[in-house]
């Protein structure tokens, strides 16, 4: 007589129902943060190509920078925010908004052009103490170590005055505009922390199997950075690279407050420290280049969290 | 036998080695960045001074008596090369001669003592502020998770981290100082050993103004820890046993998810510093800030090594400070330094 012996039916709970996505994500409408952080950016990018270089097509909106802003035959000082200038006049009769807009100009060009030279050098560095370890990267971890140890606004204020001195000095420094000490000096704050956190990127990725394929095949070392490593690190300098943005905005904002700014047109910095004297006065002559500083830093910031979240590398995140 | 070639080491032992290596390890690394730092700041103040008779001639500015190059040179061995000069400098730092401010005629340390005490305090009460606030405001979020208070808090968060100290002292005087006029516009330096009611009034904005966006960026990086701390097993376990909601937030979960806020305290010093010096300029502040910018334009080569040195061994020295405390604090960094 064989027993049979049933295995007991054990009843499994049904699988709950994955939660249904909101209509925003069927729909694949970016956040609410994500698009206003685009449109303002594109906007203001827009309007400031346009009024650089196509002034007629803003003409409706905008006055030209050195416009003095006339009322009653004399010139409208502090004139609070009408239809005609929507963010008032200040101090020297001028536009703020149209001020507001000349600025970002500057301010762009030197925010994207110091992100680019931290990129380059940061992840040059980078990518090098990582890959080779060993000498290579204790060398420049005590470079990088070095940079962090001086203050950002510090180092920045340091090396623009004495690029200043400098320039009288040696002639073949002439072509060292203030535009150009400001964006090689801030470049210079950002490569201490794009290079850590490329480095970081490029010490998991060495490990991974396609490192060790292409290595078997033979390729050298150049090839395994640039084809291999490389496009592999594009995620994560992209996302340090708008957090970056944001930061370097608001130093190259701290300088121009200092006086150490571009002296045409004035960027935002430089207008806050004009009109903050009479702020009591005219409080729109300071709220909003302020206004604008905020925007576009929270704009970068936000674009810099999204692609984080996105490409999940949790130390660019600010 | 291998156990007898390898007699055990037990616990205490081997932790109390590698505490001292990696202290010793640290300490060297502080030092070479120092001295790194330090020297190349001075060769960068040198840069350009190419007259007859400098540095002495730029740093004493104005019109002067080839006596009192020569004086100047001869005291401060100017005439040497860079690694003797800065030989020199360097004892002097160590013995506590700061140099001597070539054009005010004073000892670097009374020049700068006030205002290197204004910046100090400026920095200290922010960094506190900013932790302080940071930690009940990231444990509640990490609690009340995805709730819209939560969110509210993320947002506002978020938005404190794009406000550059510029624009927070901007608004700040304009809210406190002249709507509500609570505070003076003013920080004059009054210790809080003198009047300690008109010390908190002065330093109250300038504080705020440092201190809101870097406890901004201090909660959310200890949200992020602690909502990953919360959905670990171990408080699962706790919660199951009964601990307390308090007791497993305050000690289970918050000590174990210090570490992101911990290691970052350093980097944001490093902003602190900076943003103080646009900040005293706001607030009219007679600090570090002010004196080093106008010290650089006129070349007080001793004012300006002596300040930036106190900045670079302040920064790293509070670096070196946290990462020895996590070190000590958190047991699965200190297993981990012992395996590796």
């Amino acid at each position: 007589m064989t027993a049979t012996i049933e295995a007991p039916v054990v009843e499994m709970p049904a699988d709950a129902p994955p939660p249904k996505d909101s209509l925003r994500k069927r729909l694949h409408i970016p956040r609410f943060s994500v698009l206003f952080s685009v449109l303002w950016l594109v906007g203001l990018t827009t309007l400031t190509l346009l009024a650089n270089y196509a002034p007629s097509v803003v003409q409706s909106i905008m006055y030209p920078y050195s416009t003095k802003i006339r009322a009653n035959g004399k010139a409208a000082k502090y004139l609070a925010p009408n239809a005609q200038n929507w963010f008032g006049t200040g101090k020297s009769a001028e536009d703020i908004f149209s001020h507001c807009i000349y600025g970002a100009k500057v301010t762009l060009i030197i925010g994207v052009g110091a992100t680019l030279v931290g990129l380059i050098v940061g992840g040059f560095i980078g990518i090098v103490s990582g890959y080779f370890r060993g000498w290579t990267d204790r060398i420049s971890s005590i470079f990088t170590d070095c940079l962090l140890s001086i203050p950002p606004l510090l180092l920045a204020l340091i090396l623009i005055l004495r690029l200043d001195d400098l320039k009288d000095v040696y002639s073949w420094l002439s072509w060292c505009t203030r535009t150009w000490q400001i964006t090689l000096t801030l470049g210079l704050v950002a490569v201490a922390p794009f290079a850590r956190i490329v480095r970081a990127q490029t010490l998991t990725l060495r490990e991974r199997e396609f490192v060790m394929a292409a290595r078997s095949l033979g390729a050298n070392r150049s090839r395994i950075i640039f084809r291999e490593l490389l496009p592999n690190l594009v995620p994560a300098m992209l996302t340090v690279a708008f957090t970056g943005l944001g930061i370097l905005i608001a130093a190259e904002a701290g300088l121009a407050f200092l006086g150490l700014g571009v002296e045409s047109p004035h960027t935002w910095g430089k207008m806050i420290d004009i009109a903050r004297d009479d702020i009591d006065k005219a409080w729109w002559a300071t709220v909003f280049p302020c206004l604008m500083l905020f925007l576009t830093v929270l704009s970068f910031n936000l674009l810099g969290d999204e692609l984080a979240r996105r490409f999940d590398i949790r130390e660019a995140s600010v | 036998m291998a156990a007898a070639a390898h007699p055990p080491r037990f616990g205490s032992l081997l932790l109390f080695e590698v505490l001292v290596r990696y202290l010793v390890q640290r300490l060297l690394r502080f030092a070479v960045v120092f001295f790194i730092v330090t020297f190349g700041l001075m060769v960068l103040m040198r840069l350009g001074m190419n007259h007859p008779g400098d540095p002495a001639r730029t740093m004493l500015g104005g019109t002067v008596t080839q006596a009192q190059i020569d004086d100047v040179t001869a005291r401060y061995h100017l005439d040497s090369r860079l690694i003797v000069q800065y030989w020199f400098w360097l004892k002097g730092m160590v013995t506590g001669d700061m140099g001597v401010s070539v054009q005010q005629n004073l000892p670097v340390s009374t020049y700068i003592g006030t205002r290197v005490l204004v910046t100090f305090f400026l920095g200290v009460y922010s960094l506190l502020l900013a932790i302080v606030v940071a930690i009940p405001v990231a444990v509640f979020q990490s609690y009340k998770r995805d709730s819209v208070r939560d969110k509210f808090l993320s947002v506002s968060s978020f938005a404190f981290v794009a406000i550059p100290p510029v624009v927070m002292g901007v608004l700040l005087i304009q809210l406190f100082v002249i709507h509500l006029g609570w505070f003076p516009r003013t920080g004059e330096k009054i210790y809080p050993w003198d009047d300690p009611v008109a010390h908190v009034k002065n330093f109250a904005l300038p504080v705020l103004a440092l201190a809101l966006p870097v406890g901004a960026v201090f909660s959310r990086l200890l949200r992020a820890d602690m909502v990953r701390t919360l959905q670990s097993d171990f408080i699962t376990l706790a919660s199951a046993k009964g601990v307390s909601t308090q007791r497993i937030l305050w000690r289970h979960g918050l000590r174990n998810s210090l570490f992101s806020l911990v290691t970052s305290i350093g980097l944001q010093l490093a902003g602190i510093v900076g943003g103080a010096i646009v900040v005293e300029q706001l607030f009219n502040m007679k600090g570090m800030g002010t004196l080093l910018v106008s010290t650089i334009l006129s070349k007080d080569l001793f004012v300006v090594q002596a300040l930036s040195a106190i900045i670079v061994a302040t920064v790293v020295m509070v670096n070196l400070v946290v990462d020895l405390s996590y070190a000590l604090i958190d047991p699965r960094i200190r297993q981990m330094r012992a395996l590796s």
